[in-house]
């Protein structure tokens, strides 16, 4: 299938409308899916039986040093090199502007020298602020969680498990806080790697960057344990490993990203719909399909159970999801809710007439998951290397009917109240941290970064209903230069409906945090934890295989993971039984 | 990022040059495709700082202007700045672009009348495909060059003197069709050859190099930049959490 040209029909009746989709309260709402990137990554390494090493740890008794890992896939090997130090508990911080970290990154292109080493050693701890190289693809940081990384040290030492309910209420020993692949600070451009198979799927080196990481956090306390406790000392179970994440802290810099990238969204958004369009058009369902659906209900009620946040808003919306995941349960019991012809459809709108968003998008997710085989194709479709071109040819003609048609969210609303752009995005000098600034409070209304999509639109409404259509495309773009952006952005975003958030991204109520909530569970994150309406924590590969389970029975059903258990729900109707 | 001879990606001349743009009042969209092109120059091996240092000092300094304006003859259009100013490259190459997909040249020309860049339009012409194409000047120090946009794998550049191309500059920019009849228009010139694939891909690996004029580049960049203070680095996100948890 053509990556930039999915073919979908919108007036399907299974098919969700760009205007149900790409609202903030819903895309605030998602959950990740069996297309998530990190769930593509895990199948790929499953099925193409990829290599892990560790191939150098050179650390001091306290564990700060040097290690690097090693993935060798068919074609090539990727070095995960890690530098780890200790730093004062005052400096850190998860936050852009942090100088130091417990442990710093690079995923080399791959297998390092000592002369590439001796290099990254003289960069990667400084971050931001050391160079990379082409052979460099991603540069990351971690910090520890201290209390969770001290009890999983010292239980272990004595020769037991770490305390299970402290590990649940926060899922890792390390959270990462920027994960940069894509030129940034010098890495490699996506050009470099776009090619590599392994690489087309977006963000997989970035993830395998992260996957390599959790790996070294698990590693890291064990080998302190047995540091400490020599031969009293045991390492962690299985179970325990495989629950085990690495968190992640996110603030504002993903936001900006979703909105440059309207394309790359609508493919990402477009494969998705079309899983949950596929699944819901099933006339009979697919033989274990329902009964794998209900034990998941079972099970997700216990993930929702482990999912504790201070955050009073996501805290309600946890407590409603239970019940609501009760009471779809219970509904479900009655067999004829669900054995009519069309089964999964009939429990989507079941699902969307009665509960909230929390609860349809995470059912959205509970149905595709038992239909791999139906679906997984639609991974290969999530990425783009399209370059939006601005196109001189359109008509004004044209151009003033598509901001009619397919730009009415914009166009109908009132940017001359206050309220309506009271919000403006922009980049600090602070390392370039990306803010969100409110008009009168916040200086910096001149540099404005370009992503107030509606106002523009809106703006540019205004003049086109003022010129006449006998001027071509570019005469008006002479005329009118401050428009070149968003004319390009329109000609490029109209025919792909799922690229925009149709919503007022300036406006007083907006919570850049449903962006960030729906970028990240497209990675694959879970257990959403909100510290304010711009910054989040997450957990990424909670559940996933470790290295050595990747050949296991169920390596690719490992959502909504719980404590205790090593793996999810019994796996059906999608590929990863075949390999056991 | 401020320090000299630095090597960086092509995601960094895409969003420094963007920004260095804006830090000089270019609107984003013609930004953008200042940056894009400056892609093009650095892909093919040339120093984009280098060859865009000029077109920014003079739209800083008023010297140039974005105001175009339009005329179409029976030979094919003309481009020329609407003030008693010199064109500035950054908008004249967009324009140029514009022009050839709505009008194409259909035998006659396109002409651009004293723009302070002429690398920069090619860059930009470059940057959107178009080919089987020939951009002709001679700058104020009378080297002629003639660059050939000839089709999806290679360019050339054909030049009266060695005097590096990305420092000529002022001059009237002529654009027309590539024929084998008229090819070459410089005799005893220059010739250089790039294979396109093969330019991005030593990129790709190697980065790009930039030199002395970066630090500039990166002072237009930082215009773009807020000023950060005690109360805006207390509102940014995540602040007032304890991560030593």
């Amino acid at each position: 299938m053509n990556t930039d040209t999915s073919i979908i029909d919108i007036d399907s009746d299974f098919m969700r409308s760009p205007e149900k989709v790409m609202r903030l309260e819903r895309m605030g709402s998602s959950f990740p899916t069996r297309l998530s990137f990190m769930r593509t990554l895990i199948r790929r390494m499953s099925r193409e039986n990829w290599k892990f090493e560790r191939t150098r740890r050179e650390v001091d008794k306290d564990g700060y040093g040097l290690s690097v890992y090693s993935v060798t896939t068919p074609h090539r090997t990727y070095s995960l090199v890690g530098f780890t130090q200790e730093i004062p508990a005052e400096m850190r911080t998860d936050r852009v502007i942090a100088e130091v970290w417990d442990a710093t990154f690079n995923l080399f292109d791959g297998v390092p020298t000592q002369e590439d080493i001796d290099y990254l050693a003289q960069n990667t701890p400084k971050q931001e602020a050391g160079r990379y190289r082409p052979s460099e693809l991603a540069l990351a940081r971690a910090n520890k969680s201290l209390r969770v990384f001290k009890n999983a040290v010292d239980s272990l030492s004595k020769g037991h498990q770490p305390d299970i309910d402290l590990l649940t209420s926060v899922g890792y020993l390390m959270r990462t806080s920027a994960v940069y692949g894509s030129g940034k600070f010098g890495c490699a451009d996506r050009a470099k790697i776009a090619d590599r198979e392994e690489c087309k799927a977006p963000f997989q080196m970035e993830l395998l960057t992260v996957y390599l990481i959790r790996w070294f956090t698990i590693d890291s306390v064990e080998e302190l344990a047995k540091e400490k406790g020599g031969k009293k000392a045991v390492k962690l179970d299985k179970t325990t490993r495989q629950f085990i994440g690495v968190g992640n802290a996110t603030g504002l810099g993903m936001a900006p990203f979703l909105l440059k990238h309207p394309a790359l969204i609508h493919n990402w958004v477009v494969a998705k719909e079309t899983a949950l369009a596929r699944v819901r058009s099933i006339e009979t369902a697919l033989p274990g399909t329902l009964e794998v659906f209900l034990k998941s209900l079972h099970q997700v009620s216990q993930h929702v159970d482990e999912w504790n946040v201070e955050d009073e808003v996501q805290s309600e919306r946890i407590s409603r999801l239970t019940d609501e995941i009760q009471a779809l349960s219970m509904w479900c019991e009655n067999e004829l809710n669900i054995s009519r012809p069309y089964p999964w459809n009939g429990i989507y709108h079941y699902v969307e007439d009665n509960f909230s968003l929390e609860c349809q998008e995470m059912v959205v997710s509970l149905i595709i998951e038992p239909h791999g085989t139906l679906v997984d194709d639609l991974a290969e479709t999530m990425s783009t290397e399209l370059i939006p071109k601005f196109n001189a040819e359109m008509s004004l003609v044209q151009l003033k009917e598509v901001v009619e048609g397919f730009y009415q969210w914009a166009t109908t609303i009132d940017f001359s109240l206050e309220e309506s752009q009271h919000h403006f995005w922009y980049y600090s000098e602070d390392k370039l941290e990306p803010r969100f600034g409110s008009k009168g409070v916040d200086d910096g209304v001149e540099q404005e970064m370009p992503l107030a999509i509606g106002r523009d639109v809106s703006d540019l409404n205004k003049v086109l209903m003022e010129t006449s259509d006998d001027i071509s495309i570019s005469e008006f773009v002479m005329n009118y230069p401050e428009f070149r952006h968003i004319i390009r952005r329109i000609q490029n975003t109209f025919v792909r409906p799922y690229s925009e958030v149709q919503d007022n991204l300036l406006s007083q109520s907006m919570r850049p945090l449903d962006l960030l909530r729906f970028k990240l569970a497209f990675f694959g994150a879970s257990k959403f934890d909100p510290k304010s309406d711009l910054w989040t924590r997450i957990s990424m590969y909670q559940g996933a295989p470790m290295p050595d389970q990747l050949s296991e029975p169920n390596h690719d059903c490992w959502s909504f993971p719980i404590a205790g258990r090593s793996q999810s729900y019994p796996c059906i109707n999608c590929t990863c039984q075949k390999t056991a | 990022m401020s320090k000299n001879g630095l090597t960086i990606s092509l995601n960094e001349v895409l969003f420094y040059f963007t920004r260095a743009g804006f830090g000089v009042n270019v609107p984003i969209g013609v930004s953008e495709d200042f940056a894009r092109g400056n892609i093009w120059i650095a892909q093919n091996g040339f120093d984009p700082s280098d060859c865009s240092i000029l077109a920014l000092d003079n739209l800083d300094s008023q010297k140039s202007s974005l105001s175009i304006q339009f005329e179409k003859s029976k030979d094919g259009g003309h481009l020329f700045c609407s003030e008693d100013k010199v064109l500035s490259a950054i908008q004249a190459s967009v324009s140029c672009v514009d022009w050839l997909e709505f009008n194409g040249l259909d035998g006659g020309e396109l002409k651009v009348t004293h723009v302070d860049c002429p690398l920069l339009v090619v860059s930009v012409l470059g940057a959107n495909q178009c080919r089987g194409i020939k951009v002709t000047w001679t700058d104020r120090s009378k080297n002629q060059y003639q660059v050939n946009l000839n089709d999806d794998t290679s360019w050339e550049i054909i030049a009266s003197s060695e005097d590096p191309i990305l420092h000529s500059n002022y001059a009237d920019v002529i654009i027309s069709s590539l024929d084998s009849s008229n090819k070459t228009s410089i005799s005893n010139g220059h010739l250089k050859k790039f294979n396109i694939t093969e330019e991005k891909l030593k990129t790709l690996n190697n980065g790009v190099n930039v030199g002395d004029k970066w630090p500039e580049i990166y002072e237009y960049f930082s215009r773009c930049l807020v000023k950060s203070s005690a109360e805006s680095r207390a509102s940014g996100a995540g602040a007032g959490l304890v991560d030593n948890d």
